[in-house]
């Protein structure tokens, strides 16, 4: 099959295995719309830097089996990611974030999961003031907002 | 050099946005076969994407500020499309609904739907110029048009569809519809609607064509349905589809065009022609109709159009088709009966007049047969009466298989229509046992030594034909009595053509009555075997014992032991001297017999005996003659070894037979000229004197004199029928007390009904009979009556 050349959007050029490229939802559909006719594909939401980091990852995957979709409640469930895609996410945070935004404009659905359950993982078994410093929020709420949050919230408390 | 990507627009403004989008959207509806390039494709789908990420349009709905800080994960509240995905992921059952995210797109699925409307309304405006097949036309090209734009805009969409829709559905909004469906629903909201009525017109127009001999383009038609069957939608799921746009607006006409079309067509046909063609045509448009629903039709409609072609086609017509089929049948026209049954095979209770008809019809050919076979008289051949009654019944029975496919519910009208011309016909009138009685005795005619069945294949064959009428005998107890008559005398005079034979006829009757009803049978069998046996042994001893002056005297004998029981066979009607010549070979073998088998009674069946004497005194005569009698006739006789002459009297005297017997023996003794009477041309009475003729004459050197006598054989069928009545009783009785040893107590009602169905597989009891042999068993002391018309078994 032949090689696909991606344009990122900061005007570099990298070459890919169709395969590789069509773990991204919206490159295959417009494949199969207009037929592969030897141009470069623009990506114009994704630099360079990301765009490698996405497509080590799509070359990991490439073997996969279709994901079984939506309705597959164990892998929505579960925060448990596989060890190849945990190092590959040890990355700094704003690589993390650009290469979620990616996935979600790309529909590079697997990636997708697995960037949202590594920023899960983060917030898992924080207190507020953790995850304020983690992800250097500031609290711009008052006391009293704090405190009709908490409890409006109590339900969902782990007692 | 790449072509230039197209400045896509910016992501706030929905304006700018839309009219970019509407653009490209514009080019893929009209000018698709120019083809879209990767650009402009990527620019649509990231204007799209973009336009629904843009977070200014939803942070100032909230009027919150948000904050980046270096990081892109936004406050819950902020509700971008990306912390919905990561909230989602973890936490999807627990959201809040206060807190619920606002998705974007909104606005771009509403403006897409109106730019389908405004399309739509075009196209429709277009429409108006066209009717019929060039409607047709155009329809199934916009058709194919739109729904590849469709395609792609839904790919252009997906952004739109992976969240603002998804989520719209998920949240349970009706009327909210994947980009894809979104096109359909228009379509067939803003077009469809509009035309479906003219398109159909059209549709059944060019089925009327066809169906009336022309040539059309089909694969138009397969392209309305295929559409049609695009258009059905699940209200509650957009991703299944339904048939009901097809079956409503397509289906409902088209069948009832049909109906129409087949209703006019067939009532002129038969006004001009025969019901055998119109059979033909009806059975051809049949077929038509079935091979359209795999031209272009869908499947689903096979059943509903069959269903109405039936109904117009046959079920409409049955009246008279069903007055046609006397006609055939008297005809023999087996294709056109074959035609006419799996024409009426196909409607509900088609077929059940037809088998009434045919019932009766059997029942005449048969009683028709069976009057020409009397009309030639009282004494006709068993075998023609049986071929008589096979002949009608192959007939039917193939008829049956090649016309009317061997169907179970016309296997049984010729079984009822055999069963009442075999048993009640123009020669049974008198008696219905007369059919078993013919029966066993063309059984008999076969099995005898000299039949003219040669290869015992095709014995075999006759037998199985015999089983054939047998099966439809009702008084089969008659044809038990008969058969082991005859049985007994083919083993007792050894003129069975073969064993085999005689053992194949008895395991088909076993097999259709079972054990019980051939038990004596094979019991005769076997006592024929045993006294073979016992022959074998006897002479042994002999061989030791006798000195030769008893070998001298000895005369060569064969002794045939029958058990009482079983053989159907009475002791001699009358007295009888044995001559000396014989006694004392039947004492020796007396003594034989009962030094094996001690406590025994043998009683002679003189009447069944015979042997055969040699004449030395006809000198003209090179070899002498030897004359097969009976022993009747050798102890008359072996009376003139002694004298020439005799007379009445001396015979009877010497014989001790009564006149009955002597009388038609001595009449066959002078008809043969053995014996001469004198006076001359005298009857056998007393004063009449008899003398040996040394003239005698004959062709033959062994000349049989043991004819069976006229008046022996009638008496033995009306004996026959006398024990007949009296088994029958027997059998009555016994069932009665069997069925009240099981059941204690009994209502007579129950009690009859139960000994109807014990017996009637041997003969058709009355009720009258079975009420008489009760209370003849109630006077015996084996059953009481009780009150309530209740009877009870006494132990």
């Amino acid at each position: 099959m032949a090689n696909i050349t991606l344009t990122s959007s900061d005007g570099v050029d990298v070459t890919v295995e169709r395969t590789v490229a069509d773990r991204s939802v919206l490159i295959k559909n417009m494949l199969e719309d207009l037929g592969e006719t030897g141009e470069s594909i623009p990506i114009p939401n994704v630099n360079e830097a990301v765009l490698k980091k996405v497509i080590e990852w799509c070359d990991h995957h490439k073997n996969d089996p279709p994901s079984a979709g939506d309705d597959d409640d164990n892998r929505r469930k579960t925060t448990d990611i596989d060890e190849w895609d945990q190092k590959f996410m040890q990355v700094d945070q704003e690589m993390l974030f650009e290469v979620i935004l990616a996935a979600n404009y790309l529909d590079i659905k697997a990636l997708l999961d697995v960037g949202c359950k590594t920023v899960a993982n983060m917030i898992k078994g924080k207190s507020p003031e953790e995850i304020r410093k983690t992800f250097n929020i500031q609290n711009d709420f008052t006391p009293e907002e704090e405190d009709q949050i908490r409890r409006e919230n109590e339900w969902a408390e782990d007692r | 050099m790449p072509p230039v990507m197209p400045q896509t627009p910016h992501k706030d403004d929905l304006v700018e946005t839309w009219s970019f989008l509407e653009d490209g959207i514009n080019s893929v509806m009209h000018k698709l076969e120019e083809g879209v390039d990767m650009k402009h494709y990527m620019a649509l789908y990231t204007a799209v994407h973009n336009f629904c990420t843009s977070q200014k349009a939803v942070a100032s709905n909230q009027g919150l500020q948000a904050h980046r800080g270096g990081s892109l994960l936004r406050r819950t509240r902020s509700q971008t499309a990306l912390s919905q995905e990561i909230y989602r992921a973890q936490h999807q059952k627990l959201i809040p609904l206060g807190l619920l995210a606002h998705l974007l797109g909104e606005e771009l699925y509403k403006l897409l739907g109106e730019y389908l409307s405004r399309h739509l309304h075009e196209v429709h405006q277009k429409s108006l110029a066209h009717a019929e097949e060039a409607l047709l036309t155009f329809y199934i090209r916009e058709w194919s048009r739109y729904t590849t734009a469709a395609k792609y805009v839904n790919h252009l969409f997906s952004y739109l569809n992976r969240h603002w829709v998804k989520r719209e559905i998920d949240e349970g909004k009706k009327n909210v519809y994947d980009v894809y469906t979104l096109h359909l629903v228009k379509w067939k909201d803003d077009f469809f609607e509009n035309v479906h009525t003219k398109v159909m017109e059209a549709v059944l127009n060019l089925v009327e064509k066809q169906r009336n001999g022309e040539t059309i383009e089909q694969s138009q038609i397969k392209s309305i349905v295929d559409s049609f069957v695009s258009l059905g939608l699940d209200e509650n799921d957009s991703k299944k589809s339904t048939l009901e746009v097809y079956r409503h607006y397509f289906q409902v006409p088209f069948i009832e065009a049909t109906r129409r079309y087949y209703e006019n067509e067939s009532r002129q046909f038969v006004a001009e022609n025969s019901v055998v063609e119109y059979m033909k045509k009806a059975e051809t448009r049949l077929e038509e109709e079935k091979a359209r629903v795999g031209l272009y039709l869908h499947s689903d409609a096979t059943k509903n159009l069959t269903e109405t072609c039936l109904d117009v086609l046959v079920t409409a017509h049955s009246t008279l088709l069903r007055d046609e089929f006397q006609i055939l049948l008297d005809n023999e026209r087996q294709e056109d009966l074959a035609r006419m049954y799996r024409l009426l095979s196909r409607i509900k209770e088609g077929l059940d007049p037809l088998r009434s008809t045919f019932e009766s019809h059997v029942r005449k050919a048969g009683l028709a047969a069976i009057e020409k076979v009397s009309s030639e008289g009282e004494n006709f051949e068993p075998k023609l009466y049986v071929d008589a009654l096979l002949q009608v019944h192959t007939r039917y029975q193939n008829l049956v298989n090649e016309a009317f496919n061997g169907e179970s519910e016309f296997v049984r009208s010729l079984d009822n229509a055999c069963r009442e011309f075999v048993n009640r016909n123009n020669i049974c009138k008198t008696a219905t046992t007369k059919s078993p009685e013919l029966l066993a005795k063309y059984t008999d005619s076969l099995l005898k030594k000299g039949s003219k069945a040669a290869e015992e294949s095709e014995l075999e064959e006759m037998l199985v034909q015999i089983m054939t009428v047998f099966k439809y005998i009702e008084d089969k107890d008659v044809f038990q009595k008969f058969y082991s008559k005859m049985l007994a005398k083919r083993l007792v005079h050894v003129s069975s053509v073969s064993d085999d034979a005689e053992a194949s006829m008895i395991s088909k009757l076993k097999e259709a009555c079972g054990f019980e009803y051939t038990n004596k049978l094979q019991r005769m069998f076997q006592d024929i075997q045993i006294s073979k046996d016992l022959n074998t042994s006897y002479k042994d001893l002999q061989d030791k014992v006798l000195d030769d002056d008893d070998r001298k005297r000895m005369v060569d004998a064969h002794f045939q032991v029958l058990g009482t029981g079983f053989w159907p066979l009475n002791p001699p009607n009358t007295a009888f001297s044995a001559p000396p010549e014989i006694v004392k070979t039947a004492e020796r073998f007396q003594k034989f017999y009962f030094d094996k088998h001690n406590g025994r009674k043998l009683t002679w069946l003189w009447q069944l005996c015979k042997g055969e004497v040699k004449a030395n005194y006809i000198k003209n005569a090179k070899v002498p003659f030897t004359f097969q009698v009976s022993t009747f006739q050798m102890g008359i006789l072996l009376l003139f070894n002694e004298t020439d002459t005799l007379s009445y009297s001396d015979i009877q005297k010497a014989t001790s037979l009564a006149p009955e017997v002597l009388d038609p023996n001595l009449a066959i003794f002078l008809k043969a000229k053995v014996l001469v009477a004198s006076p001359e041309g005298a009857k056998p009475e007393t004063g009449t004197t008899f003398s040996l003729n040394y003239n005698f004459k004959n062709k033959k050197i062994k000349v049989n004199l043991n004819i069976q006598i006229k008046s022996e054989a009638k008496v033995e069928s009306d004996d026959t029928h006398k024990t007949i009545e009296e088994d029958r009783k027997l059998l009555l009785q016994s069932a009665i007390v069997r069925i009240m040893k099981s059941r204690k107590k009994m209502k007579h009602v129950q009690l009859v009904q139960e000994v109807i169905h014990q017996v009637k597989s041997r003969f058709p009891p009355k009720i009258a009979d079975i009420k008489k042999n009760i209370e003849a068993l109630m006077e015996k002391d084996y059953i009481e009556r009780l009150d309530g018309d209740e009877i009870s078994y006494i132990a």
